[in-house]
This record gives C-alpha cells, structure tokens and sequence, in this order.
C-alpha cells in the first residue's frame, strides 16, 4: 500500500525541498513563503504537526540547535521521496503537455 | 466554564473584540480579562502528553509566530494560544492539519468518555440509583420526604452519567468536523 504521506501534500511537499538547507521550524515558513511566491503561508500547528510527522517518519532529522529552537535537515530517505514525486510530477507535466494528437495518431 | 471547545474559542474572541485582552485562565476555568487598545485573537489547541522537549519545541513554534501562551499543559489538555490580530490568525493552514486536530479531539472525548462510564459502572453494579433502603417499599409521605431528600443525592450519582452523554457528543461533533474534511 501506498505511504499514508503520499502523494505529498502541498504542506509537506515545501517544508521537503525548503529543509534540503538545515533551518528551523520559523525559518523554513519564512523560506516558503518565498519559495511559493507568497501562496503558502503556514501557521503554527501546522508547521509543527508537519515538522513532527516528517520526522516521525525518518524523512528529516534534527541536525542542531538554534539558541532553544531546533534545526531540521532533510534525511536521505526524505529526498528519495521527492525524486519520487518528482517524477511523478513530471509525468503528469507531461501530460498537460499536449500529447493529445499522440493519442489520436 | 464551557462544554465545547470551539463554542469556548468563539466566546473568548466575542470578549476580544469587544477591545479586552485575556492575561489569564485560572484552573477552574476562571477568565481574567484585561482592557486593551490593540486587537486580539485566540486560538485553541488540543495536544496528547508530550514530553518535555516535545512541548518545548511545540510551544517554541508557536512563540515564534507570535502567540502568546495562555493556559494548557503537556499532560494532555487544551493549550490557549492568544496573539494580537494581524491577518496571520489561524493556526491550521491546511486541510491536512485541521482533519488531525478534530482527529485529536475525538481521541481526548473518547478517552475522557470511557472513563467516565467506568466510574458509572463502578457506582451502579451494586445498587441503584436511590441508596436508602427500602426506600420503594415505604408508604404515602413517607415515601415523597424520603424520595425528596433522597433525590439531590441522586443526582449527584448521576454525574458520571451525564459526563458520558457529554463526552459522547463531543466525540461525535469532533467525528463530524473531521469526516467533513475527509480528502475528496
């Protein structure tokens, strides 16, 4: 069966690629927020349930400490999972991409 | 003192927007409210035991985006979170998130709601609800001073039940919440 986490949320699919750098929990909503062009702005319970999750799951890691906040990083497991989806999405892309005359040919 | 959560989280942001600012919660569920020029909101969370560090870092993440720690508990409880109105007011920005809190709630009623009809169990296997003996067999006036005096008592006995029923229906307005939000 499938992971319950995938395919991976919108949520947990940024925190993925923005922990590829070790951040905390703070700093990576800061970063996303960049990285979606301002779309995605988590609160709080999010980011922490998300944090807690993916940690859970061996997907990111704690790498150290911040004053009293705690950095994660992205685990090698992590980014097997988003070659994964990355491929994934890339099909789709491709899709959309009109193959549609394929299909008629 | 509320019986809903969320009925509880809609009356405390009824006071804050009426201009007051909550400085504290006392255990018994006692408000204390503070005048205030600014606007404020409030949020309420439901977390299981976390252990020290966990509801170190949980609480850590909160403080950075600006809440402000009300009452709560890492021993399984409701966790108030207050911070002032500035267009970032929830705490839950997806689906995803918002489905395990109703989730966590349920479990919280659950778990309360079984205890509760433990306790009932224990208080009623051996007698009913009316401890005087006899009490069915008197006569007359008797009977209507002795059921009178008897009935408060009676009442009390019937708290835990009450507590199931409460327990129950807040279990399923939490179920209902999350299947609302059940992934399409």
């Amino acid at each position: 069966m499938k992971h319950k986490l995938l395919p991976l949320s919108e949520t947990m699919h940024y925190i993925l690629l923005a922990l590829r750098e070790p951040l905390h929990g703070y700093a990576a909503m800061q970063k996303i927020e960049k990285l979606s062009n301002g779309t995605v702005i988590l609160a709080a319970g999010t980011l922490y349930g998300a944090i807690e999750n993916l940690n859970k799951h061996g997907w990111i890691e704690p790498v150290g400490e911040s004053g009293r906040r705690k950095v994660y990083m992205i685990t090698d497991e992590g980014n097997a999972i988003l070659k994964m989806e990355q491929s994934r999405l890339l099909h789709i892309l491709s899709l959309y991409e009109g193959s549609e005359s394929n299909e008629e040919s | 003192m509320f019986f809903d959560i969320e009925k509880e989280e809609q009356w405390l942001n009824d006071q804050l927007q009426k201009g007051y600012r909550c400085t504290n919660i006392s255990g018994l569920g006692i408000y204390t409210f503070e005048k205030t020029d600014k606007r404020y909101v409030m949020k309420l969370d439901y977390q299981d035991y976390l252990a020290k560090e966990k509801f170190r870092d949980y609480k850590g993440i909160y403080e950075d985006f600006g809440w402000t720690f009300i009452k709560g508990s890492s021993m399984g409880s409701i966790q108030y979170w207050q911070k002032e109105d500035d267009h970032q007011n929830e705490i839950f920005s997806d689906r995803q998130s918002k489905r395990n809190y109703y989730k966590r709630l349920m479990s919280y009623s659950s778990g309360l709601g079984m205890l509760f009809l433990l306790f009932s169990y224990m208080l009623y296997k051996d007698s009913g609800l009316y401890l005087t003996d006899g009490l069915w067999s008197m006569e007359g006036s008797l009977f209507w001073k002795a059921f009178i005096f008897e009935t408060p008592f009676a009442l009390l006995r019937l708290f835990p039940v009450i507590m199931v029923v409460f327990y129950g229906g807040s279990y399923y307005k939490a179920y209902r919440k999350y299947s609302m939000l059940a992934e399409k």
